[in-house]
């Protein structure tokens, strides 16, 4: 399918394309509609309707004079510019637009390291380059720092970061975007910006102080249309000495109360990494009485749930720790940990885990040395990227509703509740939320859940039962004080939707930084459900 | 950028993978590099026929992604062929883009499981003029 930009017609588009040529080479710009067949979301739930953004054309830069030079061009003649690093962002868009038309601005070419520190522990690098990449990098190298990936790991990191993507080691490296440190940026006119101590011509600490002096912008960047971001650098994790792993099961459904609660110390603390909550009954979702229990509308009470599992001789949930640091420290956490929490909960179980010195061998990272049934994918628990997680995705793919919502045992039953109750519109949907949903410990300081139904390229009907939920959820979810983390760009205004304190103030402010700098909308306008004057009519 | 003969030639090289034959594989291996091997889906494919390198996996092609594809894809050339699951041909194609090539043959060789997951063999070739040999 071709498109055109907003406001072009064809001889205008074909000039466009002919300066775009002159910038960065004719091997470099595409158009045709193979070329742009990998610019569309093929996890979209919109797929073939006319609810799906294409993009007109795509163009690789390479480097970031050529950036700025495309970016005077697209504010010439007034085309919106879609900035991708790697165009990995699938259940959440992938590669596609907000604006039907856009150009998307490809950073794929950009792909050096710039630099890799081990002593003062940092890396900066430019937008096409993958957590492979860096992870390949260090390890040539033979540095001693641990990458904080996603899972698959082919994204890049600054990709991930802006989107605010997360990973599974410590807690304040899962959060990317929080781990970020220093940025260059590409303004809608074409100049270049540096943040924090960037903008401090001769500073060596660009990548350790992220703030500079005055107002520090970087936030605008991450899921907003305010430039395009042409390095980024960031804080990497010393590679720990050791790994330490264990499980702790709680009999009670009613313990989970304590047990988030001890975990939300530990983790506070810096004592654990990520942790992976998970309940024993999850085993008997497959007897379908249990199934009926577990998806009751108004949720289960406590007591039936607990005598489901004494009958089944199961602890209601458990927990794995992940523990990194020297071998001592992470012995003396564990058993601090464990001493805890059992000598708090009663008929708690503590079981020691694997646990090893790093880096790990093949065997340990494929978790086949786990003396129980865990659920930790130790690749990613470790920092080592992997395309493993493809294996569990069903159909052609998926979306995303990731809900954020506190660290509490009540927050998370609430939301079992509400959102099981609202689901079961959708029959044909997996119970995504019953009464063992669990808690994702992704980012540093909340909770998450998730709802990420299949897509089908051959099934409308399933799709728009899919993009149906999807509303709903966001909606739901937002009734009660629960927001979605990241979205779609179909998805992006209903989310910004339900961000409405005092008449959408943040939205309204955000929109008065977009008019004054970027009236005409040149870099990705709707991104983050902002959008600049041209296009708000 | 391949040409029209090749990518012709690949077109019938795909299905023929498919029969898992001596004959048949020898027959397709023409002009690739290596070959990928799903073992889902096709185990019996000997682990180095007629000098072609055979990947093999289950699923999960990290692996071979980063010891061999990867640095492969970074230089010019490199035809890679064939027989896995739709979900790890998805991930191959995306990585493919990214560094100059495209999927030119493929050919779907059963039916989907209960996930959606089909056995599809397949040919990626470099296409962008910065990696064609």
């Amino acid at each position: 399918m071709s498109v055109l930009p907003p406001d072009l017609d064809e001889a205008g588009f074909a000039t466009f394309l002919e300066q775009l040529r002159g910038a960065v080479g004719a091997d470099w710009v595409w158009s045709g509609e193979a070329d742009m067949f990998p610019y569309r979301d093929s996890f979209s739930p919109v797929w073939n309707t006319g609810e799906e953004r294409h993009a007109s054309a795509a163009v690789a830069p390479a480097d970031v004079e050529q950036v700025s030079e495309i970016v005077r061009i697209a504010r010439r003649h007034r085309v919106p510019l879609f900035p991708i690093s790697t165009g990995k962002n699938f259940g959440y868009g992938g590669p596609s637009p907000n604006v039907n038309g856009s150009v998307v601005l490809d950073l794929k070419r950009m792909n050096r390291v710039i630099e890799i520190n081990e002593a003062r522990a940092y890396a900066l690098v430019e937008p096409g380059v993958s957590y492979f990449d860096l992870y390949r990098e260090i390890q040539e190298r033979g540095l001693k720092l641990m990458v904080d990936c996603p899972d698959p790991g082919w994204g890049s990191p600054i990709g991930n970061s802006l989107e605010r993507g997360v990973g599974y080691t410590m807690p304040h490296f899962r959060d990317h975007f929080g781990a970020h440190c220093g940025m260059e940026v590409v303004l809608p006119d074409g100049e270049v910006m540096r943040t924090g101590m960037g903008a401090l011509p001769g500073s060596d600490t660009w990548q350790e102080y992220p703030y500079g002096f005055g107002p520090d912008p970087a936030g605008l960047f991450a899921q907003g249309p305010f430039g395009v971001v042409t390095k980024m650098g960031f804080r990497l994790l010393p590679l720990p000495e050791y790994y330490r792993s264990g499980m702790i099961s709680v009999p009670r459904r009613a313990d989970f109360a304590k047990l988030v609660d001890h975990v939300n110390y530990l983790s506070d603390s810096g004592l654990i990494g990520e942790v992976e909550f998970g309940s024993p009954l999850s085993a008997l979702m497959g007897d379908p009485q249990f199934l009926a229990l577990a998806t009751k509308t108004g949720g289960p009470s406590n007591a039936e749930m607990d005598a489901a599992a004494e009958a089944a001789g199961l602890h209601s949930w458990h927990v794995e720790l992940q523990i990194f640091g020297p071998e001592a420290t992470t012995l003396a956490n564990w058993n601090y940990a464990s001493d805890r929490i059992l000598s708090d909960i009663p008929g708690a179980i503590a079981i020691a885990g694997d646990h090893f010195p790093l880096p790990a061998t093949d065997d340990q990272l494929d978790n086949q040395t786990q003396p129980y049934r865990s659920s930790i994918k130790r690749r990613r628990s470790l920092g080592v990227p992997s395309l493993g997680a493809w294996k569990i995705v069903r159909d052609d793919g998926h979306v995303g509703f990731f809900p954020v919502l506190p660290r509490t045992a009540e927050a998370v039953f609430e939301m079992q509740r509400v959102l099981g109750d609202a689901m079961k519109e959708f029959p044909t949907l997996p119970p995504f939320f019953n009464a063992l949903t669990m808690p994702l410990f992704w980012h540093t300081h909340t909770f998450q859940m998730v709802f990420a139904p299949s897509i089908k390229h051959d099934d409308p009907a399933h799709n728009a039962i899919t993009h149906a939920a999807m509303k709903k959820c966001v909606a739901v979810a937002a009734q009660h004080g629960w927001g979605d983390y990241r979205a779609a760009p179909i998805y992006q205004d209903d989310v910004s939707d339900t961000y409405g304190f005092n008449n959408h103030i943040l939205r309204r402010f955000h929109e008065q930084l977009k008019d004054a700098i970027d009236p005409d909308g040149i870099i990705a306008p709707g991104r983050g459900g902002v959008w600049p004057r041209r296009f708000r009519s | 950028m391949i040409s029209r003969r090749e990518v012709i030639k690949w077109g019938a090289a795909a299905p023929a993978f498919a029969a898992c034959s001596h004959a048949a594989f020898a027959s397709g291996v023409q002009g690739c590099d290596a070959f990928l091997l799903d073992q889902r889906f096709a185990a019996q494919v000997p682990q180095n026929h007629w000098g072609i390198p055979v990947m093999r996996f289950d699923g999960d092609v990290t692996g071979h992604w980063y010891q061999t594809i990867d640095p492969a894809w970074r230089q010019r050339g490199y035809v890679l062929g064939g027989i896995t699951g739709s979900d790890a041909l998805f991930v191959l194609e995306t990585l493919a883009q990214q560094h100059g090539r495209r999927v030119v043959s493929r050919s779907q060789v059963g039916a989907a499981d209960a996930r959606g997951i089909a056995p599809v063999s397949w040919i990626i070739a470099p296409v962008h003029p910065s990696v064609v040999a």
